[in-house]
């Protein structure tokens, strides 16, 4: 399975997800477009222009990108941009898994260094790696197979209502108490 | 029986298998979820929109998978600040009402203060929660961390987190004794000034060591709380006869006592357990530290600064229970708030809020030049309580001093302890709290 991508934002180490959303917006409406809307409003508002400039953006980044708050609204800030994948040396755990579900690929790679905006990128999941065809550079991709399958599926939404269904069944009067 | 670290114990207890770091989980079972007002209300409308067909196809009415395990605490931008803010604490409340689940009110406290407080969360339970600094549960010796939206909304639905990756655990060896003035938020300061922003990622912080045992659950809390500042995975503490303490009052205060069971749910590590690395803490080394703009792990010993400060606050689930509010008011007896500063005062539940009534701390700040608010998690939201303007600087007792976390991303927020709080709100800039401790305080 392959994506396909512009890079369209590069960023520094340590991204927070208030810099991301800022926290002051996240109670005010439960529609994701509205995060892609206000997305790095106070860090750079230049992000949203700049990814939407392209059908589909590619976000590059340094190392521990997402860290901070446990906020799903980030994913959806970046995400609605027209952005299919984020490229960093490393992810905390609660964006990478906010990314996975949510369709967003979080694709990580040793060193982010060499990319640069505006290089197309091509993300193949099967061979996992990821091909620079502007600098002709290819990375291979840092992931668990596990991972690989999720972002593969775009989440883990129908996993989930298979697990219910079959919990449901399993207990023929009610759901289940324990 | 090969040795284990307390998150490899906690996991395998919940799965009903041994279980070892590096171990793909495809469901682990959770013991408690507990939902803010920031992502409770888009969780619940998300599993009705995304679950409701399953149970109908099974004959059955929407049901969350067990209304005793989940709790919901609004406490972010509590009184209500705004008419969405409101919409979704109703949107909470009523879909409380009819899941059962327990709804807690406006102003009774920050979610984690209250989870452990309400002995929400027990030692040895998994625990997740829709915000980050979940991960303070981990002073109690459970396995907390947090959780995002769809995740949420998946717990809801079935009590399982999905595609769990069991964490290596990073250990911090603390030892020595604490100078005159030095508290459980130097030390961490200290650690993530140390470790840097990502230097935790991805592995369990596990504290131990004398300095550890020292502490009182407050300082233990603190400890926890800021751990996800250098992107732990979260934080844990094995539980000591301190821990069981707490719980007991905890318990005692909802008319329970600690079983056999609760007990025996706890772990600790093995002294020969697996930890992908151990790192030594000098705690004696420590002096009062701050963290400067715009980085919690920016720190510096207070005595090389003396930046001026226009707002200090006291607050938040890092820095606002009986210990905290003790110390600052200590300080703050007697003296008053430098014209130039203004100081917020918010205790971190009702509970906290009604002891400092009742032991007159709350007068020793009102007399001071405080405001004093109601519980909620006020201005480290960046909300309400106390926004900053660009050029404002802010020394605050709280966990993120992150470019625009409090307001204007062109304000200055430095982070410190309560001491170094209240020395900073009597001189109107950065202060050293040593000068101000009364003889023979610690």
């Amino acid at each position: 399975m392959q994506m396909r991508g512009t890079v369209a934002k590069r960023f520094e180490d340590d991204i927070n997800t208030d810099y991301i959303i800022p926290a002051a917006l996240l109670q005010e409406s439960w529609d994701k477009q509205f995060f892609a809307d206000h997305a790095f409003e106070g860090y750079d508002p230049a992000f949203g222009p700049a990814c939407r400039a392209n059908k589909e953006s590619i976000v590059v980044a340094g190392d521990n990108f997402g860290c901070g708050s446990s906020r799903e609204q980030a994913v959806y800030a970046i995400k609605y941009n027209n952005v299919v994948a984020v490229v960093a040396q490393s992810f905390p755990d609660i964006f990478f898994r906010n990314c996975l579900n949510n369709g967003l690929l979080p694709i990580q790679i040793t060193d982010t260094s060499g990319i640069s905006i505006g290089d197309e990128l091509v993300i193949d999941l099967d061979s996992k790696s990821l091909s620079d065809r502007t600098s002709g550079v290819d990375y291979p991709i840092v992931a668990t197979d596990a991972a690989i399958e999720l972002m593969k599926k775009g989440g883990f939404l129908g996993f989930v209502r298979d697990r219910l269904r079959h919990k449901l069944n399993a207990q023929p009067t009610r759901a289940s108490s324990q | 029986m090969p040795s284990a670290t307390i998150t490899e114990k906690i996991v395998s207890r919940a799965m009903g298998r041994k279980v070892k770091a590096g171990d793909l989980i495809e469901a682990l079972p959770v013991d408690k979820l507990y939902f803010n007002e920031v992502i409770g209300p888009p969780a619940i409308l998300n599993f009705e929109k995304d679950f409701e067909d399953v149970y109908t196809e099974s004959g059955k009415k929407l049901q969350v998978f067990n209304p005793s395990r989940i709790a919901f605490m609004p406490d972010h931008t509590v009184p209500s600040c705004s008419i969405k803010v409101s919409q979704g604490i109703r949107l909470m409340s009523d879909f409380a009402k009819e899941q059962g689940i327990a709804m807690y009110k406006e102003g009774d406290g920050i979610e984690h203060t209250i989870a452990s407080e309400e002995a929400f969360v027990l030692p040895g339970e998994i625990a997740v929660a829709t915000d980050s600094h979940t991960c303070t549960q981990g002073a109690l010796g459970s396995l907390a961390f947090g959780i995002g939206t769809t995740e949420g909304e998946n717990l809801l639905a079935t009590g399982e987190l999905y595609s769990f990756t069991v964490p290596e655990t990073i250990k911090f060896k603390v030892s020595g004794s604490f100078q005159r003035g030095v508290y459980a938020k130097d030390l961490v300061l200290h650690v993530l000034g140390t470790m840097g922003e990502g230097g935790a990622s991805k592995r369990v912080a596990e504290y131990t060591g004398p300095t550890i045992d020292s502490l009182d659950m407050d300082g233990r809390f603190t400890i926890c709380n800021l751990s996800v500042e250098m992107s732990a995975r979260t934080a844990i503490i094995n539980p000591d006869s301190k821990t069981f303490a707490y719980v007991s009052e905890a318990l005692s205060r909802r008319k329970m006592t600690m079983t056999d069971e609760m007990r025996g749910m706890a772990a600790k590590s093995d002294p020969d357990a697996a930890f992908s690395q151990t790192v030594e803490v000098d705690a004696s080394a420590v002096e009062p530290t701050v963290s400067l703009p715009h980085s919690p792990a920016n720190a510096k010993p207070v005595s090389q600064v003396d930046d001026p400060i226009d707002t200090v606050f006291l607050g938040s689930c890092a820095n606002a229970r009986e210990s905290d509010l003790t110390i600052a008011a200590k300080i703050l007896k007697g003296r008053k708030v430098s014209p130039s500063t203004n100081l917020l005062v918010i205790p971190a539940s009702r509970r906290v809020y009604n002891w400092a009534m009742d032991n007159g701390l709350l007068k020793i700040f009102a007399d001071a030049g405080a405001n004093i608010e109601s519980s909620n998690c006020g201005p480290c939201f960046g909300k309400h309580m106390g926004i900053l303007a660009p050029g404002d600087r802010c020394l605050s007792t709280s966990n993120r001093n992150y470019k625009g976390r409090m307001g204007s991303p062109e304000a200055f927020i430095y982070l410190g302890s309560p001491a170094v709080a209240a020395a900073t709100a009597i001189e109107g800039r950065i202060a050293d709290p040593r000068k101000y401790l009364p003889a023979g305080e610690s």
